[in-house]
């Protein structure tokens, strides 16, 4: 299932770099969130940490729902799904190399969008790095394999632009809710932050499972 | 006695109220051709798709070997090739990076790819991105891919849409070497196919086999 999957990412990391359709519009739509929220908060004099942590974890989970509504969006274009479908290997590996495209868009995202939050937020200070980078890799993780899990459900539909944030958002809260606890706890103590880390680790390992269980059949009539 | 290359049974197939198929049933000998015709609308694509296991029957069944299409084992998907009425290939890529990801994914280690565009007259533009090619070349760069990997069971829909008279020379040229070598569906409004190629017909109207 890896070649495959691979080979099917590649691809549309390639596309993307040619044609720049999802990536310039989740860095425009996740910094405009930022700067726009820090202001709005800054006036009203009610920043702080959570309140920092809260609005990065929804700019990330906002912007990734714009990516994955991209998600088979060249597959779509020209019926290259068919080929795909038709091609002699499991097809999770379809599911699996559209997740691993979306979990490099989001991290790309991330390493520009996480230091314009820090600088914009944190002029003295700020979290650790290091539970806040692990949070956003198995956040990011979560992210692209129930989303790309929901855009495949959504594949078929009309209303698949509608659909699909209305599928995904709700089994992303309890990974937002894991994300600020996790960012909210690197202000503190390093205990503050396992517990919220490890549900995200498993968290990825059940839609992991849930999805490559279920990709055979969502994929197709 | 050899199993059927393709069977369909009472097959039948609704899209929301409109019956596309009705109770269609057809038996394909292993290297057969048979060309289907039909006016549009007819239920030549929807069979078509159904043999492929891109659709799945409503009811009946439609059956590659002896495996229902919609399921089939990848040893049966390996040698299967459906090219429809859209060319199936990324806009984004070049003619060479489409042939060489339906390589990847065939695991065929051995293919000439330049050999392959060079068949279908597209040498000299394999390293263009196709999103700037005609409906012909697309149409030409379809079938390299479909006959890549050497299929044991040919699904073609229109083929002959959008080809010059030279592309349509080339394409009777595939058709023809595949005669008996593999068996070969082709859905078409060409009603000189048939007699061209000296294989059986089968008529579809209005989602019925005739």
């Amino acid at each position: 299932m890896i070649r495959p999957a691979l080979a099917i990412a590649r691809v549309k990391l390639v596309l993307e770099l040619r044609r720049r359709e999802v990536l310039f519009a989740m860095l425009l739509f996740i910094a405009a969130t930022i700067v726009i929220v820090h202001f709005a908060l800054s006036g009203a004099g009610a920043g702080g940490e959570r309140a920092a942590a809260g609005m990065l974890w929804a700019a990330v989970v906002f912007t990734a729902v714009l990516g994955l509504l991209r998600t088979f969006a060249a597959e779509s274009e020209d019926g290259a799904l068919d080929a795909l479908l038709l091609a002699p290997i499991d097809r999770a590996a379809i599911w699996f190399g559209a997740a691993l495209a979306q979990l490099g868009f989001l991290i790309v995202v991330e390493v520009i969008a996480v230091p314009v939050w820090w600088l914009l937020f944190f002029q003295h200070g700020g979290p650790r790095i290091l539970p806040l980078v692990g949070a956003l890799v198995l956040a990011d993780v979560g992210i692209a394999l129930v989303g790309t899990l929901a855009a495949a459900l959504a594949l078929g539909a009309r209303t698949r632009d509608v659909l699909l944030p209305v599928l995904v958002l709700p089994l992303l809260i309890p990974l937002v809710l894991a994300g600020v606890t996790a960012t909210y706890g690197a202000f503190g103590e390093e205990s503050d932050v396992l517990r919220p880390l490890g549900f995200l680790a498993l968290y990825d390992l059940v839609f992991a499972a849930l999805a490559w269980g279920t990709s055979e059949h969502l994929l197709g009539d | 006695m050899d199993a059927p290359a393709v069977s369909l049974s009472a097959c039948s197939k609704r899209f929301g109220d409109r019956l596309a198929l009705r109770k269609a049933t057809l038996t394909v000998a292993p290297g057969e051709t048979i060309v289907l015709l039909g006016p549009n609308g007819a239920g030549k694509s929807t069979l078509l798709r159904l043999v492929a296991g891109l659709l799945r029957p409503t009811a009946g069944s439609a059956q590659i070997g002896n495996a229902e299409a919609c399921s089939a084992p990848r040893s049966l998907r390996a040698g299967l090739a459906y090219a429809g009425h859209r060319a199936q290939l990324y806009r984004g890529l070049t003619a060479r990076e489409n042939l060489g990801l339906h390589a990847r994914l065939h695991r065929l280690t051995d293919l000439d790819i330049d050999a392959a565009l060079d068949g279908v007259g597209l040498a000299d533009r394999a390293d263009e991105r196709i999103d700037g090619f005609s409906r012909g070349m697309l149409q030409r760069l379809a079938l390299a891919r479909a006959i890549a990997h050497a299929p044991g069971l040919l699904l073609l829909d229109e083929p002959a849409s959008g080809l010059d008279a030279a592309g349509r020379l080339l394409l009777d040229g595939v058709l023809m070497d595949g005669l008996g070598q593999r068996t070969q569906l082709i859905a078409s409004h060409d009603h000189e196919l048939p007699a061209r190629l000296g294989v059986r017909t089968v008529h579809l109207a209005g989602g019925r086999l005739a």
